[in-house]
């Protein structure tokens, strides 16, 4: 009996330890630190990828640089499957979460999601040669649809197309190409600057892409819900680079167009 | 920790993990019978006195035996697709288990049999049965007996390994787990639940076992 | 298009060998580290202390229970909650290590049993304590039986490594999986993989099967 309260006072304390832990103030344990870390997606161009030169780099990426360069810090990138990006960021391993992420209601309950760098919408995407085009099309019990495990498409799916059957990948958005592609989906459902970016890894013109956006993303970083000091920080540091074109410039070389391939 | 623990959230999820045991279960059935089937045929070509057949099936297990499951279904998964074959997820990963604890089955089944004493295979030889005869009424019987056991291993092998069919989006027991990691950010809940699920199909597993072993002793010789 | 991704492989190629090369580095720790506390437990298992037999029964018991993906899962998310934080490869050495450990002990406390008891009283009787009974007596014998399974554990490990890749440590799976995403020929791929995978473990498994053919012989030699 007596053991079993030693061992559950020492998880106790070790887990106050890592609360009290986090509850200082974050940005300035950033620069003490000298080091950011960020957590990003795996492979989820244009956003976040690995070059063919094996260097990781995307419009998220991008900007956690500059941002890095701004604070005095070197910047550290630890990459993760979509669904264990927000369990990095909680569980402390990253300071900052830099993706494509949608700021959505039930993942605000758990992060603090910065103010939206970008306006993205989900789209459908079949193989070319599929001329099926309306959602009456798709919603049906014997058709698949491909959405990424944790992601947004997941409910904006469930949401236009109940009666179809929805297959959730883990990983990032260029399996659910991958997926439609080899025949294990009939179609995919993502974010449309995802899907633009990522179907240029693939042989070109097999994939097409349906006009309708089912929905408005609000694309933001997040970092944890008591860092109020690095989320006023990073919005701040968002409104500079809207002044100084810096944004601009990446945006439009990133997710606007398909110039990052040439040199990526 | 404990405090924090939210069994409401397990209750709600309970259907989903049952649908994942149960998910489990039927996909090990399937596969432990496919592996069975691999594993027989494989062992008699690399017992056969025809070389080629040796060759081909001794190459086949060295290489599932000397490469991990998962390269294994990854191998399946993204490269049938390729040669224009089309499974869905629950017949590749069939498929993969298959074939790998079928080299293992190959191997197990053919210390069976060459455990064998000679003299009675030539006692059966003497006695005039053919060689499939005295496959079928000699050799495939004793070696049946001493496989059973670690048979029963490589099945609870395989229910442990279909755990990895969770990454190719089959939805079993650990992708419950994973969806309510992902979903509610739960990790504890889930995969601890997820665990004890295992558990529970080792344990009876396991049982099953001692019990066929038990069998085995008190049978009158 | 074949002659275009072929390529494409070979010009990733040094990206797998980065792969392997993490692959060995993971394996060869946890071994280490696995092997370490297998002989632990699998001696003090044979030497059946009350308490500690039964918690380090219900520690094996839950590692040979449960597949070792959700053991990776749990170090990787679940430590987190409880204050400790692991990066990738920590957390893949630490669940690899504890997975090891737990299955090289049965190995260890199986070799061990097989020592005759009448050589433990002959030792106890010759004046020898339990730690000089161990080490002179004991172990030297129990290396027989041990090693032969022990080198066909490492293979196993080496292979159940590749599950650590889905915590997105790059080893030469995980290499796979990120290439195959960009080059979508799966069996060129992941051919490459297995034999990459082939290369290291199939000169171990020959070297179990000779070392358990040496130590048979040996075990006649001595009658």
């Amino acid at each position: 009996m007596k053991k079993w309260a030693c061992a559950w006072m020492a998880i106790l304390m070790v887990t106050a330890v890592g609360v009290s832990k986090a509850s200082a103030d974050a940005l300035q344990e950033i620069v003490k630190r000298g080091e950011l870390r960020v957590a990003v997606q795996t492979q989820g161009p244009p956003f976040s990828f690995v070059d063919k030169a094996g260097v990781r780099t995307g419009s998220s990426v991008e900007f956690c640089k500059l941002m890095a360069q701004e604070m005095g810090v070197k910047v550290v990138f630890l990459d993760f499957d979509w669904d264990g990006l927000i369990p990095a960021l909680l569980s402390g391993k990253a300071d900052l979460l830099a993706a494509d992420m949608t700021a959505n209601l039930k993942r605000a309950l758990k992060v603090r999601f910065t103010q939206p760098f970008y306006y993205t919408g989900s789209v459908i995407f079949t193989k070319a040669a599929d001329t099926r085009s309306s959602l009456e099309d798709f919603n049906k019990e014997s058709v698949t649809v491909a959405v990424l495990l944790g992601a947004t498409g997941e409910a904006v799916a469930k949401k236009y197309l109940p009666k179809a059957k929805i297959k959730s990948y883990k990983g990032g958005g260029p399996l659910l190409i991958n997926a439609v592609l080899d025949g294990h989906a009939d179609i995919g459902l993502n974010d449309e600057s995802a899907v633009m970016g990522q179907m240029a890894e693939f042989p070109p013109n097999s994939i097409r892409i349906l006009p309708t956006k089912l929905s408005k993303e609000p694309l933001a970083f997040a970092v944890r819900p008591e860092d109020s000091h690095l989320a006023e920080w990073i919005n701040l540091f968002f409104e500079w680079v809207k002044e100084d074109g810096r944004y601009d410039e990446n945006i439009r070389y990133w997710v606007k167009s398909l110039d990052w391939k040439k040199d990526h | 920790m404990l405090e924090s623990f939210n069994f409401l959230v397990i209750l709600e999820y309970l259907p989903l993990f049952g649908q994942g045991m149960i998910a489990t279960a039927w996909i090990s059935a399937v596969s432990t019978f496919g592996a069975l089937l691999v594993g027989i045929v494989s062992c008699m070509m690399r017992l056969s006195p025809v070389a080629p057949l040796r060759i081909l099936a001794g190459a086949y297990i060295e290489f599932i035996r000397s490469t991990p499951l998962l390269a294994q279904l990854y191998f399946f998964y993204f490269g049938l697709p390729t040669l224009g074959i089309r499974l869905n997820e629950y017949q590749t990963g069939i498929l993969a288990l298959s074939l790998n604890s079928g080299a293992y089955i190959a191997e197990i089944i053919r210390a069976g049999v060459q455990s064998i004493p000679w003299g009675l295979i030539e006692a059966a030889m003497a006695s005039g049965l053919g060689y499939f005869q005295r496959i079928r009424y000699i050799v495939l019987p004793q070696a049946i007996g001493v496989t059973i056991p670690p048979l029963l291993g490589q099945t609870i092998v395989l229910v442990k390994d279909s755990a990895l069919l969770s990454l190719i989006s089959v939805m079993e027991l650990t992708r419950a787990g994973q969806l309510m990691n992902s979903e509610r950010f739960m990790p504890a809940e889930g995969f601890f639940t997820t665990a004890l699920c295992y558990l529970v199909l080792y344990h009876l597993l396991k049982a099953f076992s001692t019990w066929w072993q038990k069998r085995l002793i008190f049978r009158p010789a | 298009m074949f002659v275009y991704y072929l390529n494409n492989l070979i010009r990733t190629f040094p990206f797998f060998l980065k792969g392997l090369w993490m692959t060995i580095e993971v394996s060869a720790l946890s071994l280490m580290i696995g092997t370490v506390i297998g002989f632990g437990v699998g001696i003090a298992r044979n030497a059946r202390i009350p308490v500690l037999n039964h918690v380090l029964g219900v520690y094996i018991d839950f590692m040979r229970g449960t597949p070792f993906l959700v053991q990776v899962f749990i170090v990787f998310f679940i430590f987190p909650e409880w204050g400790i934080q692991l990066d990738a490869f920590s957390a893949s050495i630490l669940s690899l290590s504890v997975y090891a450990g737990a299955y090289i002990s049965e190995i260890v406390s199986g070799g061990l049993d097989i020592i005759p008891g009448g050589q433990i009283e002959a030792a106890s009787a010759s004046g020898l304590n339990w730690f000089q009974r161990m080490v002179h007596v004991v172990m030297p014998q129990a290396m027989r039986p041990i090693l032969p399974p022990l080198v066909g554990q490492y293979v196993l490990l080496i292979k159940d490594s590749s599950i650590v890749s889905v915590i997105g440590l790059t080893d030469v799976t995980r290499v796979g999986w990120l290439t195959v995403q960009r080059i979508p020929e799966g069996l060129m791929v992941f051919g490459l993989v297995g034999i990459l995978y082939f290369v290291i473990c199939y000169p171990l498994i020959h070297l179990s099967n000779a070392f358990e053919k040496r130590l048979r012989l040996q075990e006649f030699k001595l009658g």
